[in-house]
């Protein structure tokens, strides 16, 4: 396998709403974005895999045909790929594929999401009708009639660990959102940045057991993109390459009832091992730098720590208990704000992730700059009970 | 638009797309009054919408037992024996044939949450409790309404037993769940 570089890459500010812009607009902006970051244009993209999730969403089937046409990327190669969450992390892992395996030399991996045109008249806000559309995901025949949200789906999760393990309190989950919001407000593509207290969080309303309002992601529209190069390709276009060194994939049981628990994600610790496997990293916390976790909710960011082997399995709620997640603490995770803080444009979520840390990698994260950046994983999860997880260790040059 | 072609509007997307048309006229009335400058971006109502006859395939049978029996059937394994509930013809471990067989009804809760919140096909149910449960005699777990008269008597390994609705459409909510105690 040949080794794979990000040269360029942009991103579209995360927001509730891109009233001004449909779906494959957005897309254009994060691409040529991208590309001007890589110095290439249109004509020396070789091929691209678009991470686009929901095609309710975007009122279109097979919507990445009009975001390749937009980009005036007519005739090369394309694929798109749809891991609910997990769908941006996906994108990447195939466009790794696409560049490793010497197919190709150029990849545009370009994420996109805009929910909030689904809208319920009767209350006259997006989110009920957005999560009609999501729940189109859940199984048609057993899981969807039940009611279910995807919220409800990883609540379960985060309560079967509790029984388990007595972790995460409410209070620990309480302590992530306000990091992350709090991480939010030095990101200027977020879209929740808000100064917060652990008694806001706790006294927010409540969504689903144990999960209030601010435990919760919340609904974004945004594009990200990265351009992939091999080895000869990036040394001619960057001398600051971000080279992605460890990619691990896994699918769990999307049916519970085939798993032997619901209260570790197996899929997200097969993933974490394969890719430290491949970067050759044998001590997490202490090999990495920085980590961007999936924190759709405040418990699963904290189910990620143990997933992602940065303790223990239930001790998640340790390490944001002695502060080792905070940006001043031994492995910050999410300093983008996360989805919580910066948002979840679920196509574009995984992307935005990996933008986030090579940001870091290539000292051009202005105020969040993390000091002596090196290496950092991205985790990128997805579908019930977490059925997708993709990870991917990023590093710099020297 | 004038006043009459903004009724005739409100009636073609009312029928279109189903909403009523005091809710369009709520969301719709300045754009159509031409509050709005020509280059603002126009929102529109639209709606994506397929009609099925759709196969239950293999798994048939179950719901029809539900339906027209108020049964519960799991599918057992001929090889491994392990227990399907929700049903499959064939194992996914095993690769071979499973075989029906009637469950009790009684399950215990593996988790369980209250929510508060839901899509805009349920909101009118809320609050409601959704719970992962594992039937007797199977060796697998299902998603399922359980229905309290208080939330404080439902907890992981609160023992459940299935209750069957008046009104049965061979849809897995033909069956729900009630903790066994409160009966």
């Amino acid at each position: 396998m040949r080794k794979v570089a990000i040269v360029g890459m942009g991103t579209t500010k995360f927001k509730a709403r891109w009233l001004d812009k449909t779906y494959y607009e957005l897309a254009f902006d994060a691409g040529k974005m991208a590309m001007e970051d890589a110095g290439i244009n249109r004509k020396q993209i070789d091929c691209a895999v678009y991470g686009i999730y929901n095609d309710f969403f975007q009122r279109q089937y097979q919507p990445d045909a009009f975001v390749h046409d937009y980009l005036g990327l007519g005739l090369k190669p394309m694929v798109r790929v749809n891991s609910g969450g997990a769908t941006g992390g996906s994108a990447l892992r195939i466009g790794y594929s696409e560049v490793a395996s010497g197919l190709y030399d150029i990849c545009l991996v370009l994420g996109v999401e805009k929910c909030n045109d689904c809208y319920n008249y009767e209350v006259q806000t997006t989110t009920p009708e957005v999560l009609r559309a999501i729940l189109y995901t859940a199984d048609m025949t057993y899981d969807n009639p039940a009611g279910r949200t995807a919220a409800s789906g990883f609540a379960l999760a985060v309560i079967a660990h509790m029984k388990k393990y007595g972790n995460p309190t409410e209070e620990q989950m309480a302590k992530v959102s306000v990091k992350n919001h709090m991480n939010a407000t030095k990101n200027p593509i977020a879209q929740s940045p808000k100064i917060l207290t652990i008694e806001d969080v706790l006294n927010s309303r409540k969504i689903v057991e144990p999960f209030k309002f601010y435990d919760n992601c919340l609904y974004t529209e945004g594009s990200s993109a990265v351009i992939l190069a091999s080895e000869a390709v990036a040394r001619e276009l960057t001398d600051k390459p971000v080279w992605i060194t460890g990619v691990g994939a896994s699918a769990d049981y999307v049916m519970p009832g085939n798993r032997p628990n619901i209260y570790t994600f197996e899929s997200s610790r097969q993933a974490a091992k394969r890719a430290y496997q491949m970067a050759g990293i044998k001590d997490p916390i202490k090999e990495l730098d920085l980590a961007e976790l999936h924190d759709a909710f405040t418990g699963t960011e904290i189910m990620a720590y143990e997933d992602c082997f940065f303790c223990e399995e239930g001790q998640g709620g340790s390490l944001i208990d002695n502060e080792t997640v905070m940006p001043y603490g031994e492995l910050p995770v999410n300093l983008s704000g996360g989805l919580i803080g910066c948002g979840h444009a679920v196509g574009a979520t995984g992307i935005m992730q990996t933008y986030e840390v090579a940001l870091h990698l290539r000292d051009e994260a202005g105020e969040r700059q993390l000091k002596n950046a090196r290496r950092g994983l991205v985790q990128s999860i997805g579908g019930t009970l977490c059925t997708w997880t993709v990870c991917l260790v990023l590093e710099r040059e020297d | 638009m004038n006043k009459a072609e903004r009724e005739k509007w409100y009636e073609y997307h009312s029928g279109k797309e189903g909403i009523p048309v005091e809710y369009l006229k709520r969301d719709f009335e300045d754009e159509l009054s031409g509050k709005n400058a020509m280059d603002d971006p126009l929102e529109i109502p639209d709606k994506m919408d397929v009609i099925y006859k759709y196969s239950y395939g293999q798994q048939s049978r179950f719901f029809r037992e539900l339906r027209e029996n108020k049964k519960i059937y799991g599918a057992k394994c001929n090889q491994c024996s392990k227990v399907y509930c929700p049903p499959r013809a064939t194992c996914s471990f095993c690769y071979e044939p499973t075989e029906w067989v009637p469950l009790e009804g009684t399950g215990i809760i593996t988790a369980c949450t209250v929510q508060y919140f839901t899509t805009s096909a349920f909101i009118k149910k809320l609050p409601f409790i959704c719970a992962y449960i594992k039937l007797d005699g199977t060796n697998f777990i299902m998603m399922t309404n359980i229905e309290a008269k208080d939330v404080s008597q439902i907890d992981v390994g609160t023992r459940v037993k299935a209750h069957f609705r008046e009104e049965r459409h061979g849809a897995i909510t033909d069956v729900y769940f009630k903790p066994i105690e409160q009966e």
